[in-house]
């Protein structure tokens, strides 16, 4: 048992005799009423969307999930698959149980896994992952004087973000997995 | 040996510089308004011995030492509400405050900050009715100063009654359910989980979180009038009809951006409420606060009076459609 309080990305609820992963939350609070937390889950049984208003404080059926640290191998647009680190077996997972965690996954990197009855309902990035810048535009002289300090780079998964001017190709960043921003250089 | 540049902070500032860049322009405009509209920017303070009572706002205790180490606890205001009255019943009209307030137990993004920034006004000889005009006037105001240049969204305000948005949304007739007996079995025949002894305000906001506020989000901007009398908090009840109080909200895009009040000047009304609020925070194991009795000789004294609070940061999000305040704040409370 929980209450509105244990509601995170990847929590499981049994929610009208299924079992749900949440994949959004919301907290408001109108201030003149209870507030209320507005939940987006998944089942893990069918895969059907649900999505519940929680009144602040409500009982909610938290199930425990076991964690485990899996290795991200790859994805093909629909599933994500992941390796047990132990059993060096392969798992797959749906693409939208993944969400927008997906754009920070890159070959190789671990991250811990929720397991329900040995199923992986849903991952946990670290805060902050490295990656190598591999495209970044060159910095225009007078750039900061016309208020343009930042700009986009392409990192070695893909992922675009916004980076300090200065930030050249080839070098290595870590960028924080909860807001996006850019979180500085890494020096060896 | 690796170690990390610190520039988290200093990167979301630069990010966001030109969405800041017009909050700094739209601070600008409000003072404007209000200045040209003979309001005074007045500023109160930030720390107070009484918080306010409401029993969904958790306020932030301090503790504060005098300079004999003496220690007295005291509270971040969560409005500036209760000094402004006491302002208005010392003899001030027309007054505007522009500044931060604090609230407890609240998300870190999304639709709140623990500190963020309010407006709030109040005006004597006046009524709810011409709080909605103002509003309408300042955002007609901010356009015509910012819009082209900034490209902000126009803002048409419409005004619709409580009972007809119910009728618009639901197909139901609030006049039949101002009653905690009725509406609670609206509530059960809707599907709700409540139980009997829920007060009306709750029973209300069942509904209306579940299934008006998502309709809010496609009506644009809307001033929804007349609250039912069991939610009068600190509003007066209608002349006219005393089965609604003098309320409104402002949403724009489904979010709440402001609720305004024909003020109650009923002192022993006010402290009936203040009572019953406090009781409910008592039952609800929260913290109990003694009641302000100089505010109670405020709202005694004060003339007729009317007064919104808009939530400033919500105001540039919807602008400028920026989904989470932290896009709208220099450094929000999740990047310490």
């Amino acid at each position: 048992m929980g209450d509105t309080t244990d509601i995170k990305k990847g929590t499981v609820i049994r929610h009208q005799r299924d079992l749900y992963v949440v994949t959004d939350f919301h907290f408001v609070n109108p201030g003149k009423g209870c507030a209320f937390t507005k939940t987006k889950m998944k089942s893990i049984t069918s895969g059907k969307g649900a999505e519940v208003t929680y009144k602040s404080g409500e009982t909610i059926d938290v199930v425990r999930v076991d964690r485990q640290t899996v290795q991200y191998l790859y994805n093909d647009g629909n599933s994500f698959s992941f390796m047990n680190k132990e059993s060096y077996e392969t798992i797959e997972v749906d693409a939208d149980i993944i969400g927008d965690d997906g754009k920070y996954l890159k070959e190789g990197l671990d991250v811990v896994g929720s397991f329900h009855e040995g199923k992986l309902v849903s991952i946990q990035l670290p805060k902050k992952v490295q990656y190598t810048v591999v495209t970044a535009p060159p910095a225009v002289k007078g750039d900061t004087a016309s208020g343009n300090v930042t700009k986009e780079v392409v990192l070695d998964n893909g992922l675009e973000i916004q980076a300090p001017i200065f930030i050249k190709e080839g070098t290595d960043i870590l960028v924080n997995t909860e807001t996006g921003e850019y979180g500085g250089r890494v020096n060896e | 040996m690796v170690h990390f540049d610190h520039m988290e902070q200093i990167m979301h500032i630069a990010k966001q510089k030109k969405v800041l860049d017009i909050r700094w322009a739209l601070l600008r405009a409000t003072r404007e308004f209000f200045w040209k509209q003979n309001f005074f920017e007045v500023e109160t303070p930030q720390l107070l011995a009484f918080p306010g009572q409401d029993p969904y706002l958790t306020p932030m205790g301090v503790s504060v030492a005098n300079e004999h180490g003496e220690q007295k606890k005291y509270y971040l205001h969560t409005s500036p509400e209760y000094s402004m009255k006491k302002m208005l019943a010392a003899g001030y009209s027309r007054i505007f405050s522009l500044g931060k307030c604090f609230r407890n137990n609240e998300s870190f993004g999304g639709l709140h900050n623990p500190e963020f920034t309010m407006l709030e006004w109040y005006e004597t000889e006046s009524n709810m009715f011409t709080i909605m005009q103002r509003v309408e006037d300042f955002f007609d105001y901010v356009y015509e100063q910012l819009g082209e240049k900034y490209q902000l969204k126009k803002i048409n305000i419409r005004r619709m009654h409580m009972n007809d948005l119910w009728q618009d949304v639901l197909g139901v007739s609030l006049e039949q359910y101002l009653d905690q007996t009725s509406l609670f079995h609206l509530c059960k025949e809707r599907g709700y989980f409540v139980s009997a002894d829920e007060q009306y305000e709750n029973l209300f906001y069942h509904i209306f979180l579940h299934e008006i506020e998502p309709a809010l989000e496609k009506m644009g901007a809307v001033i929804v009038h007349h609250y039912p009398a069991q939610m009068a908090s600190l509003s007066q009840l209608s002349q006219t009809d005393t089965r609604y109080a003098e309320r409104f909200e402002l949403y724009i895009d489904g979010i709440e951006l402001a609720n305004a009040f024909t003020e109650l000047t009923d002192e022993r009304e006010q402290k009936k409420r203040l009572e019953k609020e406090q009781s409910y925070r008592k039952d609800q194991g929260q913290e109990v606060f003694g009641i302000d009795y100089e505010f109670l000789a405020a709202v005694k004294g004060m003339p007729p009076s009317a007064g919104i609070a808009l939530g400033f940061d919500r105001l540039v999000q919807v602008l400028l459609n920026c989904k989470n305040i932290n896009d709208v704040l220099v450094l929000p409370m999740k990047y310490m």
